[in-house]
């Protein structure tokens, strides 16, 4: 209760503050590209959006996986150095050791120096292979290696040739050489090429350790940055489709809402022709009830005239009854509930016909009655669509001795049926077409052909509801061939 | 001819009762008509009370019931007269104006005996009446008084 006085003022403040940023931001942004996206469709920007966090995902992915392979490719290449710089250390002790025992046996004569000095000889080989195998793929160190190689066999080979020299001539032979090593120059050599590769060995291992770190640090930033980009992705097409359920929500209400009004405006439409139905045709039946009436009590006194008075007051009562009652139809036209089911245009044909025998008597008529397709809606409103079609054909024929009526279809197709019917009868002048499917429109007067001009709205009503369209084409005096266009399936009305 | 057993209309508007009388009277038979003006009266006289207190005892021979009446309308003068084990076996015959078909449908549901759509044009108004008062009141036979005997 406290806490609730405060929000409305701060509510504005919030509210008129949000805006900004995004304006500035769509502001910046290219217009186009804004027009571009809002031309796109929901289901398109989720899609766009959730697509942008599968790129993000991959790319995120490839580079990770390149600065991993490149950390691991360094952590090999680490090992190797660290076993080169081993390697290295063990041949420079190996070549002193060398130099060390072949000194010792040139003074002392010991064999057991020079089995050692002979051991190094016999490892020398191995050394070079191994030293080969740890610095593959760095021709600097390759070079350096070659002349390491060079430089071994050369102290190996003038302390050997010392060695032979002492045991053909004995210690006098080499007593120069026996205190200062054979070797020595060469071993100097040697050691200053160890320095050196173990100098450059240690510096690649240095510089690979940076750049492994730097490479993890790149990975980890990239991590962080994509997982944020793909955070901010999801909740742009969280926000998308929530609110998109929203927006379907709110029309979902919308609908709802006007369907409840449409169904009391419907109700209240069926009371009123209700009533229509009820309470205005009694007073018709009490004009001419009483009309009737008033004839008979003074039926001896009636002239000429006041008897044609009162015919015609009975005869615009009738008229009036059957204008209401054909009102009445046509609106339960439109708010009667519609069937959808396989009607035989055949059969529907054959039935009218068979009702309006009665009517036919007395008049020739020739039929030309084509097959008919099978078509979607509701048998009952297409019968009367076909009712009001041949009865009027046959209507406006009354003046023709033979009258012919073809009923037929044109460019049947699996999408649409055009039906038509044709007769050649009075017919129509074309620039009055457009008033032929009104209410109550009427071309003819009405000594000519009866009637209340309800038939073709009635039939126009119906074909739209059944998603289709209807037209008509006339000559006076010729005939006039009307076309109802059903489609193969409901567009829902 | 004769009647044996009282008509009963129930018509709220003086106009069509006169007409519908006019009609009858043509056959000779509207002597026999009580005119009820609204679906109370009609109540009133089946249960013999209010007005009809001192009437000759016995259900009539028919009831003509209009649809739209005040305070009692026909439907729910239908509905008590069917509900009721006595007045049951009257036939009733629904004489109305509407022809929309939820009036038919409740009234066939509720027990409708028949259901006439008054004509506008008089003359058919008239054979309809002629036909259904000598039908009703005169060819057909009513249901014997003894079912009143559960009372």
């Amino acid at each position: 209760m406290e806490s609730a006085p405060n929000h409305p003022p701060r509510a504005p403040l919030l509210r008129a503050k949000q805006p900004k940023p995004s304006g500035s931001v769509l502001a910046g942004s290219s217009v186009f590209s804004v027009a571009w996206f809002h031309r796109l469709t929901i289901e398109q920007r989720v899609l766009a959006g959730f697509s942008l966090v599968f790129v993000g995902i991959l790319i995120v992915s490839a580079i990770s996986y390149r600065n991993t392979s490149i950390l691991l490719t360094n952590s090999e290449l680490d090992s190797r150095g660290y076993d080169l710089i081993q390697l290295l250390n063990n041949i420079d002790a190996a070549m002193s050791e060398a130099e060390d025992a072949h000194r010792r046996y040139l003074v002392t004569g010991e064999a057991s120096y020079l089995e050692i000095y002979k051991k190094v000889v016999q490892q020398k080989p191995t050394f070079v292979a191994y030293l080969n195998d740890l610095i593959r793929g760095s021709p600097e160190q390759q070079q350096r290696v070659g002349f390491l190689d060079r430089m071994m066999d050369r102290q190996l080979n003038v302390e050997a040739k010392a060695i032979s020299q002492f045991q053909e001539g004995g210690f006098r032979a080499v007593k120069k050489m026996a205190f200062e090593g054979a070797g020595k120059r060469e071993l100097g050599v040697i050691h200053q090429v160890i320095t050196e590769m173990d100098v450059h060995e240690r510096q690649a291992v240095g510089r690979r350790v940076m750049e492994s770190a730097a490479g993890t640090r790149n990975t980890i930033i990239l991590l962080g940055i994509g997982a944020l980009l793909q955070l901010v992705l999801l909740a742009w097409v969280y926000y998308l489709i929530r609110h998109d359920i929203t927006e379907r929500r709110r029309v979902a209400e919308e609908l709802q809402r006007r369907g409840e009004l449409l169904e009391a405006a419907n109700k209240e439409l069926e009371s009123f022709s209700y009533s229509v139905s009820h309470d205005l045709r009694a007073p018709l039946r009490h004009i001419d009830g009483y009309a009737a009436l008033l004839r008979k009590s003074v039926e001896h006194s009636l002239n000429d005239k006041a008897a044609r008075y009162l015919q015609t007051i009975s005869d615009s009562a009738k008229q009036m009854g059957q204008l209401i009652d054909d009102l009445l139809v046509f609106s339960r036209m439109g708010r009667q509930e519609m069937l959808r089911t396989a009607v035989s245009l055949n059969q529907l044909i054959k039935g009218i016909l068979a009702e309006l025998r009665l009517d036919l008597q007395g008049r020739e008529i020739s039929w030309t009655i084509a097959a008919l397709p099978e078509v979607q809606g509701d048998p009952a409103m297409l019968r009367q669509v076909f009712m009001n079609l041949i009865a009027n054909a046959v209507k406006f024929t009354s003046t023709r001795p033979i009258a012919t009526i073809e009923i037929g279809v044109e460019h049947p197709s699996s999408m649409e049926s055009v039906l038509f019917v044709r007769d050649n009868g009075v017919g129509f002048d074309m620039q009055y077409a457009p008033k032929l499917f009104g209410v109550f429109q009427r071309l003819h007067r009405a000594d000519e052909f009866e009637g209340t001009g309800i038939g073709l709205a009635n039939v126009r009503r119906i074909v739209h509801r059944h998603g289709g369209r209807t037209w008509a084409e006339g000559v006076p005096d010729k005939g006039a061939t009307f076309y109802v266009l059903l489609p193969a399936r409901r567009r829902d009305s | 001819m004769t009647v044996a057993k009282p008509i009963l209309l129930a018509e709220d508007n003086p106009r069509d009762a006169e007409l519908t009388l006019a009609a009858m009277e043509a056959e000779h038979i509207s002597d026999k008509v009580v005119l009820c003006h609204d679906g109370a009266e009609v109540l009133d006289y089946l249960y013999c009370r209010g007005q009809f207190k001192s009437r000759l005892r016995g259900n009539p021979a028919v009831v003509f019931l209009d649809l739209k009446m005040p305070k009692v309308n026909g439907l729910e003068v239908l509905r008590t007269i069917k509900a009721d084990v006595n007045l049951r076996p009257i036939p009733v015959v629904m004489l109305t104006s509407s022809r929309e078909e939820r009036d038919l449908a409740d009234s066939y549901a509720l027990g409708a005996n028949a259901y006439v759509v008054k004509p506008v044009e008089f003359h058919k108004f008239l054979s309809a009446v002629k036909e259904l008062g000598t039908f009703w009141g005169v060819i057909n036979e009513p249901p014997p008084e003894s079912c009143r005997s559960t009372e």
